[in-house]
């Protein structure tokens, strides 16, 4: 009997002691089981503004927003504390293991990793929450940006290679893609998203973007404006495919004519007024407090280099951009006394200046290109006269550039002035045609290499094997 | 406490068993070695053979009743003496039993599990035990100072030197490397917390940049709450082999605490009041000019003051001032308020089976800055009742306050702490408070202005912590034969505190109007509640056959832990009076909370046979817990252990047991379940996007397995005692990050995987050489040699510096690599070009090496205690031979040509530049850890005072790291500037200064 007492008493106790649930949902952070799962309305739009906020992010890396234009030879990073914006720019090369190799990189990656687990969560959502229309507007902004990310490291990349990331396995390593092969997937997911948007018809996003998406001419919340931007980075892809010599030359410039045409709301050439130039999609910046996301060109080691202020023609209004500097910087080799506009350090504004993301102006010097490419000079000197000719500057004729030669100079010309310190635009072209070279370029240093491209970080290449493992596969 | 009552419980007074037809009562009395002058109350006597037995009273006198008319051999056994079995033949119903004193300590109950114990004689396991009165020796402000040099095995070593604790424990040496490291630690029954919590310092220090808390705090564990008073006995589990009842939290080993009981009969109250005073152990010095011209060419180097009219204005300042060599340290860290500490008791018990022990304590430590204390009071109340003769209850409550000041100190960006500023201040600049009340600007061109006598005045940093330890014990006696007793136990407690840190800078003091400019005026308030609760029940069975007795135990324990910190930083108050954070022009808040619950179901056998010479034990954990990958998992520790107190031994060995042990044990993962969202803002509202650090869903517990022999010899009539064990720790599945292809969108993700074997050897002599009635000599010699190294790591993690590891690879960073040890130290060795002109070689041309290792060779300790009449004289002695520090505050004096010893100074800095690791330097040391000298008074003395009421007086002076022999050339080679972490603690930046404190005292017991 009393055995039994015991038994039951003992029993009794550890059952009621088992009861206590073991399960302990994590109280601290979110964490991603909150967005897995269907997705509240709220939950979209938090993972949205994720893969903007990110993107700005790649976009005030160093990487991006600094060693391109140095490597282009319009800016000059001059710092005491850190002479490797020279040194491994202008007078060496890229150390894929710190400073400059190892940026612009894993926060693309992230973003494109973000992108892709907000598409794959969106068919889950359920009608109460968002739409079928709605839904079609994010997935169509979302896959826009998921190309742009993609596009920005094949800038920083180019014929390094890019790896491409499966859609929806974290744990599998992507491999890594040729130029030319990304370029086509660019394509490929921009014609997808276009697709997407279209069938959103006349719908806009479910929840208020940031202002860079509404204050600039052009309220991109509607699904018709971002089939419009999305069309514009299609007809830029396109020109980039062109002079790679992807398709046959002529049908990829003119499918870029047609997409930039459709972005700039006009067929004809030459038929953007000015007022449109500024006209875009924008990442704003916020300078302090919690957000602490300042624009990253306003920096007071920031110069132009002075090869870049001779190079203006007179009377152009773009020189406006470049302002002297207070006390001439100089160090590791290089010195100048000019600097860029945002770049003053002591004009708090600067800190919120807006960088675009893809702005009118660049898309009609880009039809420009497509039409110079495509044989139709007369056409690309319209859209280009139309830039000049906003800056004070007098419209070319055939005569003045008659040779494809002389009219990429104009348009190169125009596109570094437009588009100054506005992304590595000018990388991107000076590489295309083949001019950043010994011989054709001047070199800044006696050691010049003619970097053209940023390495593939070190950390990807430990985490394959080795930088044996890095070589791009094309088939 | 818990041993006891199981005991008690287990031998009824009364036995209600099968009937024997004839019942003896055997009586008699327990004394000590004094006779018939000495009884002894509280001793067990029990009958050999069965589970009858009982206790003596106050008068030293026992009744047991045996169900034998033939010989019975009764055994008798009291804390503190040794002992004893006699035989009572036939027909003989008085016995009187004489006890000897354990002078070595060699018997004490060793805990086997949550309700479980068996001898020290038996034991299977190297464990330590250190009791109370070894404990509280020489005052030490908290328990884990006071281990120091006590227990084998144990590397115990203080932070800083600021007062109010901050000290780490390591058993057998380092066993993770992203997991827990600290001990667990139990008090009664109940596992207590020991955490950290980051009091905010970072704000004003800058040492980790930001607006936040940090890990450079200079903050305490909370241990350091518990008053050393309380407690009755320490016992060590060092390693899984023994700690393997504790499951998943055992790795680290744990360190059982059982506090004072009450006692039946004569009611004890104790009084003891000490004073004390600190002073600085060591002082650096700084440079000492000259001449007006030695400190114009001074700053003509290191401040580019080159011009004529330059110079001769330097020499100008020099040659105004009015002391020509402030000896700063002197200066400052000189607070010589006397400390205080009053311990007051009472304990008795009455004849109905109620026992009491109530306890108080109020201290005051000083810190050597101005206005830097410790402040601590306590309560404790236990108390037990026995009810009926089945169940005993207990009631254990402990409730404290404490408050510390420690002011700043450690590594700074802001210049504020001391040893920054000194390294900063030409040595004839004047600091201290001016006539007029108010302090001066700190004129030194490189740190302008702060001023550390006017931080010490008017910054404060109170941390205060109300705390209170709870815990209800029952033991039901449910069933009781001749020779079989069934025991339940149930116990239930409670650890909570409530962490109040506050931080107040006022925007005028120099310090923070130079850091913080726009936004000086800085305030901090952290509040961190933390509530451990647990619930064991266990079943005990004991069956004593005449071949054997076994003793099987089985029950549960669940633990629920959960804390929330609540932190907030303002900026920008303007007005100095003000202490409320809604008066910021900025406010960062931050807040963590966490809640884990564990559950463990344990069994275990323990099997005595031969005579009790052979002691076999198998017992299995299984524990559950929600930090898990799979909460609902559980995870089995199995622990296989056997001991054999060798016979037929010559006559001048009393015992030799040797024994094996094997036992596993875990450490939960602290995290890595989680993929969290990281978010980001746009303009303002929230985005999100997944975290850079994968979760792992499977994410499971660190397992660590010990494999521990050794013997116990004693010999010379149990006057010298040797003990011998070794070890082989192995920890697999090391919590870890691995790097992943950040194409991938990922940097990295947990993982378990990878090695790390620990191999040790500790030997321990105790020994009574002279034990003479007017003179007797007791000694305890350790010693412990242990070497970790990192076996493995598992694909994707490649080489690294743990977290906090490192202030850069030309000072000396930690290392993790696979074939090298846990603690080894990476830094510059050798540059691969012809040097420069410039002398310096550039870093990417320094050859990287391993320079040192942060681990001793070896420790030992002495402890020698000498008793002369009513004289004694105690010493402890630490001496940890090798072991590496990394001392950076010789850079800060080396980079401005400000050390006391110039040339020295200039040497080491040109030799650190031409990337040589000058900065890692042996920190072996022998230190001087306790001296005490006590004067029993006479009882004749003591008879007249206070009209008898006083028993007995002591009068001791005591001294606590007096002395310290050592080659290192910083403040003190026991440091860490990140406080408490497993890897990466060898860190001297600026710290707290050590200081050396003396204590009178008057014990007085009524």
């Amino acid at each position: 009997m009393r055995k039994y007492t015991t038994a039951l008493t003992a029993g009794l106790i550890m059952a009621a002691a088992c009861k206590d649930n073991p399960v302990v949902p994590p109280v601290d952070s979110p964490t991603t089981n909150a967005v897995s799962g269907q997705l509240t309305a709220a939950g979209v739009k938090t993972l949205a503004l994720g893969v903007l906020a990110n993107d700005r992010n790649l976009v005030s890396e160093l990487s991006y927003s600094k060693l391109p234009e140095i490597y282009a030879r319009d800016m000059y990073r001059i710092d005491p504390n850190e002479p490797r914006y020279v040194t491994e720019t202008l007078g060496g090369s890229a150390d894929p293991g710190g400073f400059s190799g190892s940026g612009g990189w894993t926060n693309g990656y992230v973003t494109i990793r973000a992108a892709n687990t907000l598409l794959a969560a969106l068919p889950n959502t359920p009608e109460t929450q968002l739409s079928v229309t709605q839904r079609q507007v994010v997935a169509g902004l979302v896959q826009t940006f998921k190309a742009l990310d993609y596009y920005r490291l094949l800038e920083l990349r180019d014929t390094l290679g890019v790896a491409q990331q499966p859609d929806n396995d974290p744990n599998t390593v992507g491999p890594i893609v040729c130029k030319a092969k990304a370029l086509d997937y660019i394509a490929a997911l921009l014609d997808s998203a276009n697709t997407t948007l279209a069938g959103a018809g006349t719908a806009s996003l479910p929840f208020t973007p940031p202002t860079g998406f509404t204050k600039f001419g052009r309220d991109y919340s509607k699904a018709a404006n971002l089939v419009l931007f999305n069309r514009g980075l299609k007809g830029k892809v396109d020109v980039y495919r062109g002079l790679q010599h992807q398709s046959p030359t002529a049908g990829a410039f003119t499918q870029a004519i047609a997409e930039l045409s459709t972005a700039l709301g006009t067929a004809t050439p030459g038929g953007v007024p000015a007022s449109q130039f500024k006209t875009g999609l924008y990442h704003t910046f916020v300078a302090g407090g919690t957000e602490n996301a300042p624009n990253p060109l306003s920096d007071s080691r920031i110069g132009v280099n002075p090869k870049a202020q001779a190079a203006l023609q007179a009377g152009d209004a773009r020189a406006s951009k470049i302002i002297p500097l207070a006390k001439a910087i100089s160090g590791s080799g290089i010195s100048t006394s000019v600097t860029y506009v945002g770049s003053d350090a002591g004009n708090a504004a600067n800190l919120t200046n807006p960088i675009a993301i893809l702005r009118d102006e660049e898309l009609v010097l880009l039809r420009a290109q497509a039409y110079f490419e495509a044989g139709q000079p007369l056409n690309g000197l319209a859209d280009l006269n139309s830039v000049r000719t906003t800056y004070g500057l007098s419209a070319l004729t055939l005569a003045d550039v008659p040779t494809l030669a002389a009219q990429r100079d104009a348009l190169l010309y125009e596109k570094r002035y437009s588009l100054f310190f506005e992304g590595p635009q000018r990388l991107v072209d000076l590489r295309a045609y083949g001019l950043l070279k010994a011989g054709i370029t001047t070199p800044e240093l006696s050691s010049d290499p003619f970097n053209t491209a940023i390495p593939i970080p070190k950390t990807e290449a430990d985490a394959r094997g080795g930088r044996d493992k890095l070589t791009p596969t094309c088939s | 406490m818990k041993i006891r009552t199981v005991i008690l419980g287990a031998l009824a007074v009364l036995t209600a068993s099968a009937a024997q037809a004839q019942q003896r009562r055997i009586t008699g009395r327990v004394t000590g070695e004094g006779g018939a002058s000495e009884p002894l109350s509280g001793a067990s006597v029990t009958v050999v053979g069965t589970t009858i037995g009982s206790y003596t009273g106050p008068d030293g006198r026992f009744s047991v009743t045996v169900p034998s008319t033939g010989t019975v051999t009764l055994r008798a056994r009291r804390i503190g003496y040794t002992q004893k079995s006699v035989t009572v033949p036939a027909g003989q119903n008085e016995i009187d039993i004489a006890l000897v004193r354990d002078v070595l300590q060699l018997e004490a109950q060793v805990v086997t599990g949550t309700a479980t114990a068996v001898s020290s004689q038996n034991a299977a396991n190297a464990v330590s035990v250190v009791s109370g009165e070894q404990l509280t020796r020489v005052a030490a402000p908290t328990i884990d100072n006071a281990l120091q040099g006590k227990v084998a095995g144990a590397i115990v070593s203080q932070n800083s030197g600021a007062p109010g604790g901050g000290t780490q424990i390591q058993l057998r040496g380092v066993s993770t490397i992203l997991g827990n490291y600290s001990p667990l630690y139990v008090v009664d029954g109940v596992i207590v917390n020991n955490n950290s919590i980051n009091n905010g310092l970072n704000v004003i220090s800058g040492a980790a940049r930001g607006n936040y808390s940090s890990s450079q705090d200079q903050s305490v564990n909370r241990i350091a709450d518990l008053n050393p008073n309380d407690i009755e006995s320490i016992q060590i589990l060092k390693g899984p082999s023994a700690s393997s009842i504790y499951g998943s939290k055992g790795t680290n080993g744990v360190i059982i605490i059982t506090t004072k009981q009450g006692r039946a009969g004569q009611t004890n109250v104790d009084f003891t009041q000490r004073l004390g005073r600190s002073t600085l152990a060591k002082k650096l010095g700084t440079r000492c000019f000259t001449s007006g011209s030695e400190y114009s060419d001074w700053a003509a180097n290191v401040l580019g003051d080159t011009a004529v009219a330059k110079r001769a204005a330097n020499a100008a300042t020099y040659n105004a001032a009015a002391v020509k060599c402030h000896d700063y340290e002197d200066e400052f860290y000189s607070n010589d308020q006397l400390a205080y500490e009053s311990i007051a008791s009472v304990r008795g018990g009455n004849q109905s089976g109620t026992t009491y022990f109530i306890s108080g304590l109020a201290k005051q430590d000083n810190g050597l800055a101005p206005n830097d204390y410790y402040k601590k009071q306590s309560l404790r109340v236990n108390v037990g009742q026995t009810i009926g003769s089945r169940l005993h209850l207990n009631a254990n409550s402990e409730l404290l306050h404490s408050i510390t000041q420690r002011g700043v100190s450690g590594n700074d960006n802001n210049g504020i702490s001391p040893g920054n500023i000194f390294a900063s201040t030409p040595s004839f600049m004047e600091l201290r408070r001016n006539s007029d009340g108010t302090f001066p600007v700190n004129p030194s061109p490189l740190l302008p202005g702060s001023n550390p006598f006017q931080n010490a005045d008017i910054i404060k940093t109170p941390e205060s912590v109300f705390r209170l330890l709870g815990s209800a014990t029952g033991t039901f006696n449910a069933y009781s034969a001749e020779r079989q007793t069934v025991d339940l136990t149930l116990t239930g407690g409670i650890d909570s505190y409530a962490d109040n840190a506050k931080i107040v800078s006022p925007a005028y003091g120099y310090t923070e109007a130079a850091a913080q400019g726009a936004l000086a005026g800085t305030l901090f308030n952290s509040d961190a509640n933390f509530v451990n609760a647990n619930l064991n029940g266990s079943v005990v069975h004991r069956l004593v056959m005449p071949v054997f007795t076994a003793q099987t135990s089985a029950g549960f324990r669940q633990e629920r832990r959960q804390y929330t910190i609540t932190q907030i930083t303002g900026r920008g108050v303007i007005f100095p009076t003000v202490t409320s954070v809604s008066q910021a022009a900025q406010t960062f808040p931050n807040q963590n909370q966490d809640l884990v619950k564990d559950f463990a179901y344990y069994a275990q056998e323990e099997f005595f046979t031969l005579q009790d010479r052979l002691l076999l034990t198998a017992g299995v954990n299984a524990e559950r817990s929600s930090n898990n990958g799979d909460q609902r998992k559980f995870y089995t520790y199995p622990k296989f252990s056997a001991s054999y107190r060798v016979p037929m031994l010559p006559s001048f060995v009393n015992e030799l047991k040797t024994r094996l042990a094997y036992g596993m044990a875990g450490n939960q993962p602290t995290g890595g379940r989680n993929t969290f969202l990281t978010t980001l803002l746009y303009e303002g509202v929230t985005g999100a996007r997944s975290s850079t650090i994968k979760g792992a869903e499977n994410i499971r517990p660190e397992k660590a397995t010990e494999l521990e022999g050794g013997f116990d010899l004693t010999v010379l009539n149990s006057r010298v005692r040797f003990s011998a064990t070794m070890y082989r720790k192995q920890i697999d599945d090391l919590l870890l990050q691995a790097a992943v292809a950040p194409s991938t969108g990922f940097t990295s993700q947990y993982i378990n995987g990878g090695q790390i074997v620990n191999r040790g050897t500790e030997l321990e002599l105790d020994a009574t050489p002279i034990d003479r009635k007017e003179f007797t000599w007791v000694s305890n010699t350790t010693f412990s040699q242990e070497r970790g190294k990192v076996t493995s790591l598992p694909a994707g993690v490649n080489p690294f510096i743990p977290a906090s590891g490192s202030f850069g690879t030309s000072f000396g960073n930690a290392w993790i690599q696979p074939g090298q040890s846990t603690t080894v130290i990476q830094s510059y060795q050798g540059c691969n070009i012809a040097l420069p002109a410039s002398g310096v070689c550039p870093t990417a041309q320094r050859t990287i090496a391993l320079v040192g290792d942060a681990n001793p060779d070896y420790t030992m300790g002495f402890n020698n205690s000498f008793t002369f009449g009513r004289a004694r004289l105690t010493g402890l002695l630490e001496w940890r031979k090798g072991g590496d520090v990394v001392n950076l505050t010789n850079n800060y004096f080396d980079g401005y040509n400000l050390a006391a010893d110039t040339l020295t100074s200039q040497i080491r800095y040109k030799t650190w530049r031409t990337g040589q690791p000058v900065y890692v330097e042996n920190a072996g040391f022998v230190k001087l850890r306790e001296i005490t000298l006590g004067y029993d008074l006479p009882a004749s003395l003591t008879q007249n005072l206070l009209r008898g009421a006083l028993q007995s007086a002591r009068l001791e002076l005591s001294g606590r790291n007096l002395k310290t022999w050592t080659k290192y050339s910083g403040y003190d080679p026991e440091v860490s500037n990140f406080s408490n972490q497993p890897l990466g603690r060898m860190q001297d930046v600026t710290p707290y200064p050590p200081s050396r404190q003396f204590l009178f005292s008057i014990i007085t017991s009524f």
